[in-house]
């Protein structure tokens, strides 16, 4: 594998580059991003079955089929995070030059012993957590028993581990933007670190009062990374909407598959259902039925500024402000909808999407900052020399590959 | 790189992928019904629920804080014709619903709990109501004393716990500050 230049070089990029570049190279990128992107699946998958497996059947071991598909998720992650560090480190120590569109910036690790492209080296890290969180949450078990509880600690930290997996990947494919995989893969993974974080987020039930606070952290990551998704997009409007558009189809494909998969599951092993199993999808149903709606928000000031200099700041605030309310007052009413459950009482409502619109304030200046910075993520800046990296290299210099050319 | 050469590329990182998934699933095979635990008892409790007497079951004992066991409620002539409502009223929350009472997922001739932990220590009671052929009635297991959590503080575990919250917080403040996005052209402006 390799993870060098390819031969066509436009931009800054010196002769000699050119002639310590392999042809081709740049190909290999796609099917090292799709590895990690196919690890994030395999998480998605596997949370959203073994949440309902618990839900509707109960019964709990650490090696039950939808846990599994998290471990593998988090193995073939970090398998290909792994190799592609390897395969980096080897090139650079040829005297390569590393190209930085495949996976990122590359940086030294431990001291310069290993040389890791940014988002491979998030990735990986994510993955090797989850692994030493998943001794901590074996321990836990053995003390505690095997309670089927989605918040305890442990849980927490393995979902945050895969979080951190599924960041390196946006990052590795944000890296990929002038690949012609680049910018949608953006799309579908950070539709499915959204995906994912609805059930991240139950960890903070424990500060629910007066205020949802789960409702009010969906909302913060909700308008974060739809902000984020548009402002990557930057001057082809719909980054967010595409994003949230393809949070609605994850929704859709496992309204379908959450209960049919952990069904068929408990037929294969010969357990029943529960008694009073309600077979809502439990975690489609956390997802925010809003996110479209937010997504053209986010987008809004992007499709009226066009011709102009670019939204004000006013108009990005504002609608992340906005966005946040919606997501983090309508969790509730959702909840209401899809459950039967009681409505939230009018202060509750009230308290949960006025702090929703000051976290959504928050994660719209930050997801605007985490736009910017993911389009710059395979650029080395001026006078910083980065492993295997001329400095002054930019995503300007990236080299396009004939296939990979927009 | 020609496209063929690509999508032979392409089916080799597929395959590897797939592989790598298969490997994991082999490597371990998906727990089967009879894997399952059994749920055994080690201690009972009597309550009397109206006309309907009725046993208690624990699969551990002394109950701990967190500590998740197997509950299982047996009337003395058994659930058929019957149904009910289990109400866990714990020293933090003394207005809890109630909610049916359901059999037990690997025990189906009697109502339980699966694997389940009462949160904080203190006294606890277990209010119950059934309705059968001898009509409605209530009745409560008091006492029912939960021994302080085992392990280490929460504090210690969810420290523990959130450490790649803070890493990820940590590694996103460097790099706003190297890159210092707050300066940049509005969205709109910016190279795409």
């Amino acid at each position: 594998m390799e993870f060098t230049a390819s031969g066509s070089v436009v931009g800054r990029a010196g002769p000699a580059d050119h002639a310590q570049a392999r042809p081709g190279a740049a190909a290999l990128g796609l099917p090292a991003a799709g590895a990690l992107l196919g690890g994030s699946a395999l998480s998605l998958v596997g949370l959203t079955w073994d949440v309902q497996w618990h839900e509707d059947v109960g019964p709990d071991t650490f090696f039950t089929l939808p846990h599994l598909f998290l471990y593998s998720g988090s193995a073939v992650a970090g398998l290909a995070s792994l190799a592609v560090v390897l395969a980096t480190t080897a090139a650079q120590r040829a005297g390569r030059r590393v190209d930085p569109t495949l996976g990122g910036m590359p940086v030294g690790v431990f001291g310069r012993t290993f040389t890791a492209p940014l988002g491979y080296l998030v990735a990986g890290v994510g993955a090797a957590s989850f692994l030493l969180y998943g001794l901590w949450d074996q321990w836990w078990h053995s003390l505690y028993g095997f309670d089927a509880v989605i918040d305890s600690p442990p849980h927490i930290g393995l979902l945050l581990s895969v979080t951190g997996t599924m960041i390196g990947t946006i990052v590795v494919f944000a890296a990929g933007r002038r690949h012609r995989w680049g910018p949608p893969g953006v799309v579908v993974s950070t539709a499915m670190l959204l995906a994912f974080s609805t059930v991240t987020v139950l960890g903070l039930q424990g500060l629910d009062g007066v205020v949802d606070a789960v409702a009010v952290g969906l909302a913060f990551l909700t308008t974060l990374l739809l902000v984020l998704a548009s402002e990557f997009a930057s001057r082809r409007p719909g980054g967010g909407l595409a994003t949230a558009a393809v949070l609605a189809l994850l929704q859709a494909v496992f309204w379908w598959f959450s209960p049919w998969a952990a069904h068929a599951y408990a037929d294969l092993v010969g357990l029943p259902l529960r008694d009073y199993a309600l077979a809502i999808p439990v975690m489609p149903a956390l997802m925010p039925v809003c996110a479209v709606a937010v997504g053209a928000l986010v987008d809004l000031p992007r499709w009226t500024s066009r011709r102009r200099t670019g939204p004000g700041r006013a108009a990005g605030l504002a609608t992340g402000a906005l966005g946040g309310a919606l997501v983090a007052g309508l969790n509730g009413v959702q909840q209401h909808w899809l459950y039967g459950t009681h409505l939230p009482g009018t202060a509750t409502l009230a308290a949960t999407a006025a702090l929703g619109a000051v976290a959504g304030l928050a994660a719209g200046l930050l997801g605007r900052g985490f736009g910017i910075m993911l389009r710059g993520v395979a650029d080395v800046p001026a006078g910083r020399s980065a492993p295997g990296v001329p400095p002054g290299a930019t995503a300007a210099a990236t080299p396009v590959s004939p296939e990979g050319a927009r | 790189m020609t496209g063929r050469a690509v999508a032979a590329r392409l089916r080799t990182g597929a395959v590897a992928l797939l592989a790598a998934v298969g490997l994991t699933a082999a490597a371990t095979a998906p727990a089967a019904a009879e894997e399952y635990q059994p749920v055994e008892t080690v201690h009972t409790e009597r309550v009397q629920v109206g006309p309907y007497g009725m046993t208690v079951g624990f699969s551990t004992w002394p109950l701990h804080a967190m500590r998740s066991l197997d509950f299982t409620f047996t009337p003395d002539d058994g659930i058929a014709g019957k149904s009910g409502t289990l109400t866990a009223i714990g020293p933090d929350n003394p207005g809890a619903r109630p909610q049916p009472l359901a059999r037990h997922p690997r025990k189906r001739d009697v109502w339980g709990l699966d694997v389940r932990a009462l949160p904080v220590e203190g006294q606890w009671t277990f209010r119950f109501t059934i309705d059968g052929p001898a009509g409605p009635g209530v009745g409560e297991l008091t006492g029912l004393t939960v021994l302080a959590q085992p392990g280490p503080p929460m504090a210690v575990s969810w420290s523990i716990s959130t450490l790649p919250l803070l890493g990820l917080v940590a590694f996103l403040v460097v790099a706003w500050r190297r890159v210092r996005p707050g300066r940049a052209p509005a969205a709109g402006a910016a190279s795409g």
